[in-house]
């Protein structure tokens, strides 16, 4: 019972990764760019469910606002922050993102205080069901769920619609693409619409799970998907979800072995240094060297 | 060489502005407008400010509230201010300030133990006297005599959790919780340190960083040890998560959690999961005493929010210190020292200080709350002084 429990906790951690670490990866495939930013992006998701489900009084109208407005933030972000700044070396806009994210963490600690926003009304994280005498949370759940969805609907859309097969043409081959009539500014913008809005998802799960939305929330998830992507496989998709799942489930598993003297954190990178050593080129990755 | 001369340049002005400030400081304390100056490092900004917001209320209300009645020797208090953002070189830089350009003599410390650890050895050599509101590092008073901690040191708080959870609640297997920085495994050490002399079995222990909040894992393993129950150290921030993750499991023996749960906030966060939650080291809010209700009722209108552990240990720092200079009749550093270390049944916000020891660690029984329908409820208190005996060096 032990191990499935585990198991599921691994799972979730690791699903939570996905949709978050997601979102980075398409920029880093489309524009090279390490989007260090997309964890403040990941936190406005996580502020706009709060707040919005505490002046509704509605989870779901909070979730649904943090799609909403998130990738709007996601889109001002390309336009204003990196497009400027792609004609210079991808340092560059790598720097300015991370001090968008220092800026945006202040922000929120001035606005809406340094102590954090709880829900109001929280009965999906405290709501558990019991199968079989393994515990699994209802936010939980909707983490799996949410996962799945997410990466089946990635793949449905950017393999049978027009402008999704015109989006994954712009990654692997720009100037084909741009010959065959697809607009590759558009194709950006549609990049950090929809990785932003997965990370609002993902904030707003995390908020959930947490019941607790501060103003370093975006800290820990954003040089885990940094890490998560390369051992993907940067810019694969597919790598980043089994890389997240791998990561997940030995952050669940390790605490048996070395809870007691390395935290969850310290055991994923220890993972990710030996797991890199041996495939520095990721997961899915082709070695180029 | 350029450089140098720019540099001796803006250190001959700096040098300057610090004698013009001292000018003007000696005529604000022409006798008219006396003024007693206590240095005060808050962290204002940074990682810290949760804490720091509190703290720097809770100090301003405690000056005003000297004032309001008089001020000290017929003279006003006045907090010298400064933002130590919880950093060592900011704490440096900023005891090297109060020192230099503001004169001050008399400092409360209230900050995380990275600002009071580098700010004590400054202040020492200068004989300037601190008190350290709520730093929890060793270190702290070893800097010298001029140096105060109004909190209880890690490892004591971990002592008298042991002999609560031993001898109080008779609970034999323990599984344990910590975070991993300074004042978590202190803490920690402390418990399982003097677990068996009151019946404990320490059955397993697992640690988390500050930055976590998912603890599923841990959560699994503690469901798997089955113990009668858990000790976790631990911040507002990450016990609300982890109390309700634990509960949330089906987890259902008793958590007794180390001072640091002791915030309104905690109790948000982990909702009805908080109930029954022991916190070691609380302070008990409901006691009838016209000081601490005045002082509950004060904070919460100025912060919005009601003051937990940190506000009420720093508002009780700036009055003991107001209080030992009547004492010694003296705002003199040595004067204020001697009286401070002469401190007998004062009576903080959080309970009687029945003094200090030879290394100015404070003396002090330990309360015990528990979290009742959303309240803390006062739940006895650890008395047994000689097992929570501060170190003497």
């Amino acid at each position: 019972m032990y191990y499935i429990d585990l198991a599921v906790t691994g799972v979730s951690f690791g699903c939570m990764y996905a949709i978050m670490a997601v979102g980075l990866t398409l920029v880093y495939g489309l524009l090279r760019i390490l989007h260090i930013a997309h964890a403040a992006v990941f936190a406005l998701g996580a502020y706009v469910t709060v707040l919005v489900a505490n002046a509704s009084g509605s989870i779901l109208g909070g979730l649904i606002a943090a799609i909403v407005i998130t990738p709007l933030f996601g889109m001002a972000i390309y336009r204003l922050l990196y497009e400027p700044l792609l004609k210079y070396r991808p340092d560059v806009p790598m720097v300015a993102s991370v001090g968008l994210l220092v800026l945006m963490q202040d922000a929120f600690r001035v606005l809406f205080g340094e102590q954090g926003v709880t829900f109001r009304q929280n009965s999906l994280s405290f709501t558990t069901f019991d199968i079989a005498g393994v515990n699994i949370s209802a936010v939980q759940i909707a983490i799996i769920v949410t996962t799945v969805v997410v990466f089946l609907g990635l793949h449905l859309f950017t393999t049978y619609t027009r402008i999704g097969v015109g989006w994954r043409a712009t990654v692997s081959r720009p100037q084909i693409a741009t010959s065959f009539g697809i607009d590759p500014i558009k194709v950006r913008y549609l990049n950090f619409a929809i990785g932003s809005a997965l990370a609002a998802v993902a904030g707003g799960l995390v908020a959930l799970l947490n019941n607790l939305v501060d103003p370093g929330i975006g800290f820990v998830v954003s040089y885990k998907a940094l890490a998560i992507i390369v051992l993907g496989g940067l810019g694969s998709v597919q790598g980043t979800l089994v890389a997240s799942l791998v990561l997940g489930l030995v952050e669940a598993y390790g605490t048996i072995f070395i809870g007691a003297w390395l935290d969850r954190d310290a055991i994923a990178f220890l993972a990710l240094i030996l797991l890199l050593m041996i495939r520095p080129q990721g997961f899915t990755g082709v070695r180029t060297a | 060489m350029l450089t140098y001369s720019l540099n001796s340049s803006s250190r001959g002005r700096k040098v300057l502005l610090g004698f013009a400030s001292l000018v003007l400081l000696g005529a604000a304390s022409m006798p008219a407008h006396a003024e007693i100056k206590i240095g005060f490092q808050v962290p204002q900004t940074g990682p810290a400010a949760t804490d720091g917001k509190s703290a720097q209320i809770a100090g301003e209300v405690a000056a005003d509230d000297i004032n309001a009645a008089g001020g000290v020797l017929g003279q006003k208090v006045q907090l010298v201010t400064y933002d130590d953002q919880a950093k060592s070189d900011q704490a440096m830089f900023t005891a090297n300030k109060l020192i230099g350009e503001d004169g001050v003599k008399l400092v409360v410390n209230a900050s995380y133990s990275a600002s009071g650890r580098a700010a004590a050895p400054v202040f020492q050599k200068a004989g300037v006297v601190m008190i350290s509101a709520y730093g929890v590092h060793p270190d702290i008073t070893r800097a010298g005599d001029y140096m105060f901690r109004l909190e209880h040191l890690g490892p004591p708080q971990g002592i008298a959790a042991a002999i609560y959870v031993g001898k109080k609640l008779g609970l034999k297997k323990i599984s344990t919780i910590t975070m991993d920085n300074d004042y978590g495994q202190a803490t920690m050490e402390g418990f399982t340190e003097a677990a068996p002399k009151y019946g404990i079995q320490v059955i397993n222990k697992y640690s988390y960083s500050l930055k976590d909040r998912q603890f599923g894992s841990i959560v699994a393993s503690v469901k798997r040890d089955n113990p009668d129950g858990i000790y976790a150290t631990g911040y507002f921030f990450t016990a609300g998560p982890l109390v309700a993750q634990l509960r949330a499991a089906g987890i259902t023996v008793p958590i007794i959690g180390s001072q640091a749960f002791d915030s309104a906030k905690f109790i948000e966060i982990a909702g009805p999961a908080a109930e029954g939650t022991y916190i070691i080291d609380s302070f008990d809010r409901d006691r009838k005493d016209e000081a601490l209700e005045k002082f509950f009722a004060e904070f919460k209108q100025r912060a919005g929010y009601p003051p937990e552990g940190v506000a009420t240990e720093t508002y009780s720092a700036v009055r003991l210190m107001a209080d030992a200079i009547k004492r010694a009749n003296s705002a003199e550093p040595d004067k204020v020292r001697d009286a401070l270390a002469a401190t007998k049944d004062y009576p903080l916000l959080e309970g009687k200080l029945i003094g200090f020891n030879k290394l100015h660690e404070m003396i002090m029984t330990v309360p015990v709350n528990v979290i009742k329908e959303g309240k803390f409820v006062p739940a006895g208190e650890v008395d047994d002084l000689d097992a929570i005996a501060p170190p003497e060096k």
